[in-house]
């Protein structure tokens, strides 16, 4: 039997990136997947990429509008792992970060999951449940440049914590860090740039390993966490950085 | 006096009472020029007549949880041209399970620790540029780990501290300096309103004062004497810490 057949998992932001290859690792160990993505159609196309009909659901709802985000909750229905995946990374200076922006990287990177958590505890409660969050490097150390993204991340890392010693015994709770990640939201910081290719390379240099990691070397780390192979684990911030919060070279 | 700050002038958010009025009265103490923020203008002077007055102690009241906060609070500062020092105190903690917490005091908690803290320092920019400032973010230990039934403060915390570390990379070429300092428990009017809400008091510090291996709650002067110390000279070489002063709390279990 699959490690994960059985369960019922939400993943948000999962028609690309590291929640994309979240949901297809869920699927790959028997799990029942529902995705979650803003648009119909790319929650459509990716249930036709993932396959396994059988075991895979589709919810869209756009996380910056609360009653989205609740209608989210109340969709899902009943599960046994959640994973807060969507998220948004913009680069923006101190100085251009508004309002408007501050509270939509809030809201998407940090409420979202938090309404979810708080909304989907009965079922997860009753299930002995995971919550995994998806957190960042950024929340562990400073990223300049992103000073609103690293505040949403960090509460991140504070929320898990919180979730972890409120709700242990019956729901485990993590958190996974990455460092940088070959997705779409990457790509798009990258092209933001003025000069794309050195962002590009600068991204690659980054980690100590010398380049930016693939989603499904996060996913799998995600996936560890929410199973049974990590009973022990609660509360804790694991991250998968390729090197940037043990140090950088002089 | 330990650290000399005669013709320098600071903005301490959330100087009505507790640990905030008593970095107001410290900077004060040691020659500063002190803006002092609340809420309201008369939780702002009442404080300024306790501190004992003086043309040192100028109102900053703003709301900071509202849009326009951080402007209002700022207005002082602005029009007498200098500041030298942030202190982003401002704070709101109210205990709450995680189904109690609804999205009013979630959102209460974000707005006040970290949103504020943002938009005050993003609107203090020029006037740090120019004196080559440094900013204070009071923390706490509850922004490096975490305890039951008070999820949106530990969030808003952790946030806090994660905040500093980014901006101070992005503000360290103006040589602007930001810190966060991690205090525990203090025996303030906000504990005792905590002691007073969990139905307990007695109890509750009891459990507080034990939760610090030192065996007691910190007193309010004795963390504003580190926020001095953290915005002097002496610290000159230091951004993007985050200080536990906690008692011991974070260091571990006994």
């Amino acid at each position: 039997m699959a490690l994960l057949s059985g369960k019922r998992v939400l993943v948000t932001g999962s028609t690309r990136g590291i929640g994309r290859a979240t949901a297809e690792l869920f699927l790959a160990k028997g799990a029942e997947v529902i995705l979650h993505g803003r648009n119909r159609s790319d929650v459509d196309r990716t249930i036709e990429e993932l396959g396994h009909r059988d075991r895979i659901a589709g919810l869209t709802a756009d996380l910056a509008r609360r009653s989205e985000t609740k209608r989210l909750a109340a969709e899902a229905g009943e599960i046994d792992i959640l994973v807060n995946c969507a998220g948004i990374y913009i680069e923006k200076s101190i100085i251009d970060s508004d309002e408007a922006f501050f509270d939509r990287t809030i809201e998407i990177n940090l409420t979202a999951g938090f309404l979810l958590s708080r909304s989907l505890l009965p079922s997860l409660r009753q299930r002995q449940g995971v919550i995994v969050n998806v957190s960042s490097d950024a929340g562990l150390v400073g990223y300049g440049g992103s000073s609103a993204y690293a505040a949403s991340k960090g509460a991140v890392i504070g929320l898990t914590k919180a979730l972890a010693v409120e709700l242990a015994p019956d729901v485990r709770a993590l958190c996974i860090c990455p460092g940088p990640v070959a997705t779409d939201m990457m790509e798009n910081a990258v092209k933001a740039t003025s000069d794309p290719e050195a962002a590009r390379r600068q991204w690659a240099n980054f980690p100590l390993l010398g380049r930016v990691a693939h989603p499904s070397e996060i996913a799998e780390a995600i996936v560890f966490a929410a199973s049974p192979a990590a009973s022990f684990a609660t509360g804790s911030i694991i991250t998968i950085d390729g090197g940037t919060t043990a140090g950088k070279r002089v | 006096m330990i650290f000399d700050y005669s013709g320098k002038s600071v903005l301490v958010t959330g100087a009505g009472r507790g640990l905030g009025f008593a970095i107001a009265q410290a900077f004060h103490a040691a020659g500063a020029t002190v803006f002092l923020n609340d809420r309201t203008a008369e939780q702002v002077d009442a404080a300024i007549a306790k501190a004992g007055g003086g043309k040192h102690l100028i109102p900053a009241p703003a709301d900071l949880a509202t849009a326009q906060g951080a402007a209002l609070a700022l207005a002082p500062a602005l029009h007498h041209g200098r500041l030298d020092i942030l202190v982003n105190n401002a704070a709101v903690n109210i205990e709450k399970p995680i189904e109690e917490t609804d999205d009013a005091h979630w959102d209460l908690h974000l707005a006040v620790v970290l949103k504020a803290a943002f938009f005050t320092t993003r609107t203090a920019l020029p006037l740090l540029t120019q004196s080559q400032g440094s900013v204070v973010n009071i923390a706490s230990e509850l922004g490096l780990q975490a305890i039951a039934d008070n999820i949106a403060y530990v969030s808003a915390k952790h946030g806090l501290i994660a905040m500093t570390r980014s901006m101070a990379l992005e503000l360290a070429p103006l040589n602007i300096r930001l810190n966060a300092l991690c205090p525990g428990t203090m025996d303030t009017e906000l504990m005792q309103d905590c002691a007073k809400a969990s139905g307990d008091p007695d109890g509750y510090y009891r459990r507080f004062r034990q939760y610090h291996p030192l065996g007691r709650l910190a007193t309010p002067q004795e963390i504003a004497a580190f926020v001095l110390c953290l915005a002097s000279p002496a610290a000159a070489f230091m951004t993007g810490s985050a200080v536990a002063i906690d008692g011991g709390s974070s260091a571990g279990r006994m």
